[in-house]
């Protein structure tokens, strides 16, 4: 990739932090995996912290994000990454540790290693990204699939009578007493990009408090999977998760 | 003739309809996905039902439950996924539920290659079970045999009482090709040998007495009660006596633990499926399965253009061992060549000790398909 110096006479307005690496990202156009993991390193960056941070992928669309973060990364077996992330934090306890994990690897094949992580009040920060279907292999149902929504497992759409209702997994972990801070945010738009920004940097600054797990949900999409365009898929992002994901927190420390 | 594209998966997952299952759950897993998602789409029409799982370890869970009330159930997965059912599977093995399971090799270890083929789950498959019992593998390396293998694959299970593997791998599963419609009607399915119409036979007598797992001598197949039904059903993964009770090494438990083998091994001849072409006077065998009997297939055909007298056994039942077949094959064979997609020679190093003394030579490699030319090499060598 090529980089051009600035003239001295223009205002450098952003620049690529040292914790994002060149490069080109697989993700597909208008994935929200790649802003998520922007965002995230631009506050490693900012908050001075590169040289401690440690992350855990999971496997799933975002395998390779050891490719794109420019800090130690360690990609889990399925569903397996907030566990590593555990063993990690527990011999490292003076690191910023976090997993990041989609909803198929989170809250299914993993679901046992998330609850008992929050409910031990980990002190990780667990990045979760729910765009309500198995990108990686192929659009197939998962966990948080809203209810009516037709992916490759659920050719009439998800019913609730035969495959039960959409997991609401972070207002589960929620109730553990082991969550320091619990939020939901979309990377959708400029706003909602802020606020998800703003989330990570507390998320990352309470990761020094000691307190217990920090949980942010991004509320996501995948054109591909839900077979939209980018903008589409962020309409109907908006029109039907929205609602069944609303944005907020869930748990702010007191 | 009524030709038509399908793949392997397709086919697993027609040949498992056509042979009566009506329980299938799965978790997505390339290259295996295609079973499941051919099953969801199929399935509820036939009746019955087609589950997405949360994981391996539920998936196969939920088939054992099915097929404990006496429905035949099928799961399908790679080499990832297989390693968290192992434990369900060993489960079956000891409460002697039958049950099919697809497993779709790719690149191991761990998450290795998912698009990428390979045949390194032989032995992983093989002895998942604690203590060696034996684990009937079925090995398909075409569409076709995807649909008669699957067949098979519920026959024994049935049969047996256990776990059945068909062992397919990337290549076969997802690569489509020419099946004959014409060649998959006319299927015989094996039922479920029930304890109430059972009749007597030599196979297949009924004990005296009954019990969850009751039989006179080891070999013998309990027959059947479903849970849920009129009969009382006790089962555990534990060691335990006839009647299904957890039992601490009484002889009655070092019995059933005995029978649990035996049941397979005293039928062993019965349990071969072997694609044999044995030529007169070859001094050579080629021995292959899965997706590299087809190349080894090839390099057979070119060997005896060349003048060079050689025969193949491309092997189908992987396990039990079809040791008879090799050793007959054997006749005047002074070499054998054994081809597979992996390193160490897998399932060489099981075959080698029914070679009387033959040298045995592998032809391994993995990333890529064996080619019939690298087979070639070794025949000629
Ligand atoms: C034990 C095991 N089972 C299944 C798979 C196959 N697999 C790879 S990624 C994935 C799901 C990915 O979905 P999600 O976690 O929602 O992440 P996304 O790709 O949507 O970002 C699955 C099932 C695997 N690698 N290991
Ligand atoms: S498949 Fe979906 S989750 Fe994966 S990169 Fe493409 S859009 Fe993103």
């Amino acid at each position: 990739m090529q980089t051009t110096t600035i003239p001295p006479e223009m205002d450098l307005v952003y620049r690529r932090p040292d914790t994002l690496t060149q490069t080109p990202m697989h993700y597909c156009p208008g994935c929200g995996h790649g802003v998520t993991h922007k965002i995230l390193m631009e506050v490693v960056d900012e908050l001075g912290i590169q040289e401690q941070t440690v992350g855990v992928a999971p496997v799933g669309c975002s395998v390779f994000a050891y490719n794109y973060m420019n800090v130690d990364m360690q990609e889990a077996a399925h569903g397996r990454a907030s566990a590593v992330a555990t063993g990690i934090k527990r011999i490292l306890p003076d690191r910023f540790v976090f997993s990041y994990q989609g909803d198929g690897d989170l809250a299914a094949i993993g679901t046992g290693e998330t609850i008992h992580t929050v409910n031990r009040g980990e002190n990780i920060l667990v990045v979760f990204i729910n765009n309500a279907i198995y990108g990686m292999t192929g659009g197939q149902m998962a966990p948080t699939t809203l209810l009516g929504m037709v992916t490759s497992t659920t050719p009439f759409g998800r019913e609730s009578q035969v495959m039960g209702f959409p997991l609401k997994i972070t207002d589960l972990v929620a109730q553990l007493p082991g969550a320091y801070y619990v939020t939901r945010q979309a990377v959708h738009s400029p706003t909602a990009v802020r606020k998800a920004k703003k989330a990570f940097r507390h998320a990352l600054e309470y990761q020094k408090l000691n307190k217990g797990t920090c949980f942010i949900e991004i509320v996501s999409n995948c054109p591909a999977g839900w077979k939209m365009t980018p903008v589409e898929a962020n309409e109907w992002m908006e029109k039907n998760m929205f609602p069944a994901y609303p944005l907020g927190d869930l748990k702010v420390p007191k | 003739m009524a030709l038509r594209l399908r793949t392997g998966n397709q086919m697993i997952a027609q040949g498992a309809i056509q042979a009566g299952c009506r329980f299938f759950a799965g978790y997505p897993i390339t290259p295996a996905t295609g079973i499941f998602k051919t099953m969801i789409d199929e399935l509820p029409g036939e009746g019955g039902v087609a589950l997405s799982a949360p994981d391996e370890i539920s998936a196969v869970a939920y088939c054992i439950g099915a097929s404990m009330r006496g429905v035949k159930a099928m799961t399908a997965t790679s080499g990832p996924g297989w390693a968290l059912m192992t434990e369900s599977v060993q489960y079956a093995v000891m409460t002697e539920t039958p049950l099919v399971i697809a497993l779709v090799q790719r690149l191991g270890p761990s998450t290795g290659g998912a698009t990428q083929g390979a045949q390194g789950d032989v032995l992983l498959a093989e002895f998942a079970v604690s203590g060696g019992y034996t684990l009937p593998i079925l090995s398909p390396s075409t569409a076709q045999e995807c649909f008669d293998l699957t067949i098979l694959a519920f026959t024994w299970s049935e049969l047996l009482r256990t776990p059945v593997v068909l062992l397919s791998d990337k290549e076969v599963g997802m690569t489509a090709e020419r099946v004959d419609d014409d060649l998959l009607r006319n299927v015989t399915s094996q039922d479920r040998l029930q304890w109430r119409n059972r009749s007597g036979g030599l196979e297949f007598m009924k004990p005296k007495t009954y019990g969850t797992y009751s039989f006179d001598c080891v070999q013998e197949i309990p027959a059947f009660t479903p849970v849920g039904g009129e009969m009382k059903v006790t089962a555990t993964g534990s060691a335990h006596n006839k009647q299904g009770k957890l039992q601490k090494n009484s002889p009655e438990t070092l019995e059933v633990l005995k029978h649990l083998e035996e049941k397979i091994r005293w039928r062993e001849n019965d349990l071969v499926k072997v694609d044999a072409d044995i030529q007169n006077g070859a001094k050579i065998l080629v021995m292959s399965y899965g997706i590299t009997s087809r190349a080894a297939k090839d390099a057979v055909a070119e060997s005896r253009k060349r003048g060079i007298r050689v025969s193949f056994l491309g092997i189908q039942s992987l396990f039990p061992v079809p040791s008879r077949t090799i050793t007959e094959s054997l006749q005047g064979v002074g070499r054998v060549v054994v081809a597979e997609e992996n390193l160490p020679g897998l399932y060489r190093s099981v075959i080698e000790r029914h070679c009387n003394g033959a040298r045995v030579l592998g032809v391994n490699k993995i990333g890529s398909l064996i080619t019939p030319n690298d087979i070639l090499n070794a025949v000629q060598s």
